[in-house]
């Protein structure tokens, strides 16, 4: 107790709440046991809460109708996905990419341009990461493309078990161009400082909740923020000991992990 | 007439040639380029294994050829006319195999279907490791998945990577290499890949095995300085770079650059005879980067020479 009183001191007082989606809130169509209520239960406490995923094969809209089936409480626009940070990042260069993203992925892109690519985008895409695709990307690469990485989750949980994430072709490419990618989703810094900005609160003032110790609490702790590690989706027996510094609590489900913010973070 | 063909780098030569009792080739862009068909035999190569074998030196020959069976390849070199057999010929899929034999590892293969029949005698039920080749084609999103998850899914997952090549040419473009879905899945699971063949110092080792000779014994004769002479001189044999691939960095990493088996050979026949011939050489150039963008001294990236099956021109 002594040592989560220190841990404590330097922070204040918990302003906002970042929630994971696949693998905490639900896993594919099903929701997280008791998800729903302890949803509920936070919102009544005064905090804001954000919807933070490198889901990639998913638009906004697709994340948000799947979740209100689900009967989970939220507005569109507290998701941010790391599609939202790709797009931007798009914009601000004005790129014309090579999308090697889900079919399902493509509206959150509608309006750039993408005739005569000179920029390639990696995101969750098992449809495109054939040999021929890889191979055209590769030598877009080699040729003076940016490579853009909406994230590099190693894998992911489905239904039929684990599946690889982007991660492992994105590094295999960065192999062969001996380029390094520009990655704009979890666990980089800059994704859980922007998914904060329009709340008005500093990491500090923050957590994270999540099945990815690497990539959910692990950055998120690498921001600034405190990071809870639950055990559902694709999180594995030892995640807990495979980040330094170790998850401010390890627990079982995101039921669990609202009960230790309004008992002990507020 | 080229007035000069060799940079000598380094001390040895020629007195070294005397105590050599073996040589070992490199295939692709040494006997052979490739190309439309079988390829096209290198000019001088066929006398030059001819002269080798005629010789009381041990020859043996080392590739990273992992698209075919060692019987389909050695049968394609013999229609060009080479005087070789299967037994002289070390590619990875054998040494992996002896691998696998030693430590009672059976494999998930994740390779060129034209590899499979090297693998017929091997268990592969209930895999216990996974070994990813050349695979082409066959690296599909779910055949890299089926291999991830059989490593996830061990305690002690082994993946072994024949050769770590990031890339190579075909007449079609260039193409992705074995080395990237090693590196892919090396990744993914959070594992490091074992290397079999060139550049590892166990496939070398294996080579040597076989010819029942000591490193310092054997004379390494290839076109890619990284995995062919970079890598047999980490092992303590001697290396030659024939400048008849594509790839034509030289760094005093090798004792001697040829421009070709034409030239070596003969030059080096006399040097085992007389042990003094001399040489009009140049010095030896200073390291710079290669053409292909590989620095020098990196036993990794190989760039477009990759697995050694490039179209030279």
């Amino acid at each position: 107790m002594l040592l989560k009183a220190s841990r404590m001191a330097g922070r204040r007082a918990l302003k906002a709440v970042l929630i994971d989606l696949s693998g905490t809130l639900h896993i594919e169509d099903t929701a997280v046991p008791g998800a729903q209520d302890a949803l509920n239960r936070l919102r009544q406490a005064s905090v804001a809460v954000k919807f933070v995923t490198n889901t990639t094969k998913e638009s906004k809209r697709i994340l948000f109708e799947r979740l209100k089936r689900l009967n989970f409480n939220l507005q569109e626009n507290e998701i941010f996905t790391s599609l939202s940070a790709a797009r931007s990042l798009l914009e601000q260069k004005q790129h014309r990419p090579l999308l090697l993203v889900e079919d399902s992925a493509l509206e959150d892109f509608t309006g750039i341009e993408t005739s005569e690519p000179n920029a390639v985008v990696i995101g969750l895409a098992p449809d495109h990461f054939n040999y021929s695709t890889l191979n055209k990307a590769f030598r877009m690469i080699l040729d003076g493309a940016p490579l853009i990485a909406i994230h590099k989750a190693r894998y992911y949980k489905r239904k039929d078990g684990l599946a690889l994430g982007p991660g492992p072709f994105v590094t295999g490419l960065e192999y062969a161009t001996d380029c390094k990618a520009t990655v704009v989703g979890k666990p980089e810094k800059t994704f859980f400082t922007q998914a904060l900005s329009d709340l008005g609160c500093s990491p500090s003032e923050a957590v994270m909740i999540g099945d990815d110790a690497r990539d959910d609490v692990g950055g998120a702790q690498n921001a600034g923020m405190l990071g809870i590690l639950v055990r559902t989706g694709k999180y594995r027996e030892g995640d807990e000991n495979k980040i330094s510094p170790a998850p401010h609590l390890t627990c079982d489900s995101f039921p669990d992990a609202v009960e230790h913010i309004l008992q002990n973070l507020l | 007439m080229r007035t000069s063909h060799f940079v000598m780098a380094d001390t040895g030569w020629p007195g070294c040639a005397k105590s050599l009792k073996g040589v070992i080739l490199d295939l692709c862009g040494v006997l052979y380029d490739s190309g439309e068909g079988d390829g096209v035999a290198i000019p001088g190569s066929i006398e030059a294994v001819k002269k080798l074998k005629e010789s009381d030196l041990q020859l043996r020959f080392c590739t990273n050829e992992t698209q075919a069976t060692r019987e389909k390849f050695v049968a394609k070199l013999r229609r060009l006319g080479f005087d070789i057999s299967v037994s002289e010929v070390f590619p990875p899929a054998p040494a992996a195999i002896a691998v696998l034999k030693e430590r009672g590892l059976r494999p998930h293969l994740l390779v060129h279907d034209g590899l499979l029949p090297e693998f017929d005698g091997v268990d592969k039920t209930n895999p216990n490791c996974v070994i990813v080749g050349d695979a082409a084609e066959n690296f599909s999103y779910q055949n890299l998945n089926e291999a991830f998850r059989v490593l996830i899914g061990l305690e002690k997952p082994v993946l072994f990577s024949l050769g770590q090549g990031r890339y190579y040419k075909e007449t079609d473009g260039l193409k992705l290499d074995v080395g990237v879905y090693m590196k892919a899945l090396e990744y993914a699971c959070d594992l490091k890949a074992e290397v079999i063949g060139k550049p590892s110092p166990t496939f070398f080792q294996s080579v040597l095995n076989d010819m029942g000779l000591q490193p310092h014994e054997v004379l390494m004769i290839g076109d890619d300085l990284l995995n062919d002479v970079g890598g047999a001189q980490h092992c303590g044999m001697k290396g030659v770079q024939v400048r008849t691939g594509k790839y034509r960095s030289s760094e005093g990493l090798c004792l001697c650059v040829s421009s070709g088996l034409l030239r070596f050979i003969p030059v080096f026949f006399s040097l085992r005879t007389h042990g003094c011939e001399r040489l009009r050489g140049r010095p030896p150039c200073p390291p710079r980067r290669s053409s292909s963008g590989v620095e020098s001294g990196e036993l990794g990236g190989d760039g477009p020479r990759g697995s050694g099956r490039q179209i030279c021109s």
